[in-house]
């Protein structure tokens, strides 16, 4: 039957869709292989590391490190003319996202929002005082 | 025995090309690389042509036929290839790979592209294109860019090995140095550090002068199968070409700073030609970045991880030094009109081992390198050419 999930897809798999959803309310999902315990922090099909097809969805710390950064000041029609993004190590993973503020690699940093873009979201990270 | 062997190479200049079409920029690199084979059309048995943005840009698809039909070669099977800013040696591997095979004996293969404001899209418009090639999903919406990726690696690279802003510099100084000595080049002049530094600032650490150009152009080779090359003067073989992908998006990669894609591409690369990186004389390299080329020498095996800088500010990847880098002047300073860049990259590896390179010939090489990366180093593609003795 074409309705059927793959092996190891429940109705709770995460997708872009459900990631969305909760970034908007101020959550960050993510997923924990119930094999390996790899953690991702954007939905996949499998485990990334070790292929298992049973992943756990899960919340993310809101807090977090920078890991890296850069102010973009040539941007994409549609976008600000300029803005901080960030990769911020959340621990088991790590996520992209936009910065308000000023950082720099290791500030500590927690999720404060989001930015809309084409009708997706982008987190947000603001410095931890 | 090769893999496969170039025997003709063809560039257009890269810069601006004004009004003109895809299929005819592509006849400007493609009938020299014809000529220089001393090939007619009926010995072509098929076209690999690489393009990767014109379906966004310009609302132009299907290119094979098209470009095809422009240059004479109705009729042969044509295939379009896009994977980022690995789109042309992509072309290639395949090409590469239906020789070996024995399915054809003689390949055009090319690539051509339009990124300045002649295609007709503001910088803003085509920053959004490039940026295509990031995670629609998770990457797109926050804002990030193909200068703010390489941003991203490059300033891990500082943190994590002391590589500094004038190591950076360095690296632009050199190939436009290096861009000055090639006619084809889209920057033909000589800048400083201080030029570097006073140029506004793209994606910090980068300044304009870290950046390569907008850039239209087109590249083309003819590609044929290790037996059919000596009846040829002067075939150049492939003896290795390697490709890997790597995971998106680039925050869940393992190391920022490592593009595992590269190393095992190269890996492959070397282990095909049974050569090293010690047997390396001279490499082209994917500098979409001044930040990506001191990357892309680490992980092709040149330098230590965290040498890099060091090594380009001390003028061992100059013309002259131990192992010259990009002396085409590179994507820095030749241009990288996208699609077209991988197999431009061939055609410097194959003017150099013809020792037809003038006045930025490398003394007197027998093995070079090519590396040229897609999207966030996600894919990278390395392949290995040697003058055929």
């Amino acid at each position: 039957m074409s309705s059927e999930l793959p092996d190891g897809w429940t109705d709770d798999t995460l997708t872009h869709a459900k990631w969305a959803e909760a970034v908007r309310v101020g959550t960050l999902l993510g997923q924990r292989c119930r094999s390996c315990d790899h953690v991702v922090a954007t939905p996949k099909s499998v485990c990334v590391d070790c292929t298992g097809r049973e992943l756990s969805t899960i919340e993310l710390p809101t807090t977090g490190t920078v890991y890296s950064e850069t102010t973009i000041e040539v941007t994409p029609v549609g976008q600000d003319d300029r803005y901080q993004v960030a990769i911020v190590d959340l621990g088991e993973t790590r996520v992209l996202g936009q910065i308000s503020g000023d950082v720099e690699i290791d500030d500590e940093v927690s999720l404060s929002g989001h930015v809309e873009y084409e009708g997706m979201p982008g987190p947000t990270f603001s410095p931890v005082e | 025995m090769s893999r496969a062997s170039i025997v003709g190479a063809g560039m257009t200049t890269f810069g601006s090309h004004g009004a003109v079409a895809l299929h005819e920029l592509f006849a400007q690199a493609a009938l020299p690389a014809l000529d220089d084979a001393g090939v007619s059309q009926a010995d072509v048995d098929a076209l690999y042509l690489g393009n990767t943005s014109a379906a966004v840009s310009e609302n132009d698809t299907h290119l094979g036929p098209k470009a095809a039909a422009q240059i004479g070669l109705t009729g042969v099977p044509t295939q379009r290839f896009e994977d980022a800013c690995a789109t042309s040696a992509m072309a290639t591997k395949h090409a590469v790979h239906a020789i070996e095979a024995g399915i054809h004996d003689v390949v055009l293969v090319g690539g051509v592209e339009r990124c300045t404001p002649q295609s007709g899209l503001s910088t803003p418009e085509m920053t959004k294109v490039f940026a295509s090639a990031a995670s629609r999903q998770y990457e797109q919406p926050v804002g990030l860019t193909f200068p703010g990726v390489f941003a991203l690696m490059t300033k891990r690279h500082m943190h994590e090995y002391g590589t500094t802003k004038e190591h950076l510099a360095d690296v632009a100084v050199k190939n436009h140095y290096h861009g000055s000595l090639n006619p084809r080049a889209q920057h033909g002049e000589e800048i400083t550090r201080e030029t570097v530094f006073e140029g506004p600032l793209i994606a910090d650490p980068f300044h304009l002068y870290d950046c390569c150009p907008f850039s239209d152009g087109a590249s083309a080779i003819v590609l044929v199968s290790d037996e059919y090359a000596d009846s040829f003067d002067q075939p150049v073989d492939i003896n290795g070409i390697g490709h890997a992908s790597g995971g998106v998006p680039l925050a869940e990669q393992a190391s920022v700073t490592m593009t595992q894609a590269a190393r095992d591409a190269a890996g492959q690369a070397y282990d095909q030609a049974d050569l090293t990186a010690e047997d390396v004389d001279f490499c082209e390299v994917h500098d979409c970045f001044t930040g990506a080329e001191i990357l892309a020498t680490e992980a092709v095996g040149l330098f230590e991880d965290g040498d890099g800088g060091p090594a380009a500010s001390e003028g061992r990847t100059r013309l002259g030094g131990e192992v010259p880098v990009n002396p085409s002047g590179g994507l820095k300073a030749k241009g990288h009109p996208i699609g077209a860049t991988g197999t431009a990259q061939l055609v410097e590896l194959t003017d150099q081992l013809r020792g037809e390179a003038g006045d930025r010939q490398v003394d007197s090489p027998s093995v070079g390198l090519a590396h040229n990366l897609g999207g966030e180093a996600a894919t990278t593609v390395v392949t290995l050419m040697e003058a055929r003795a």
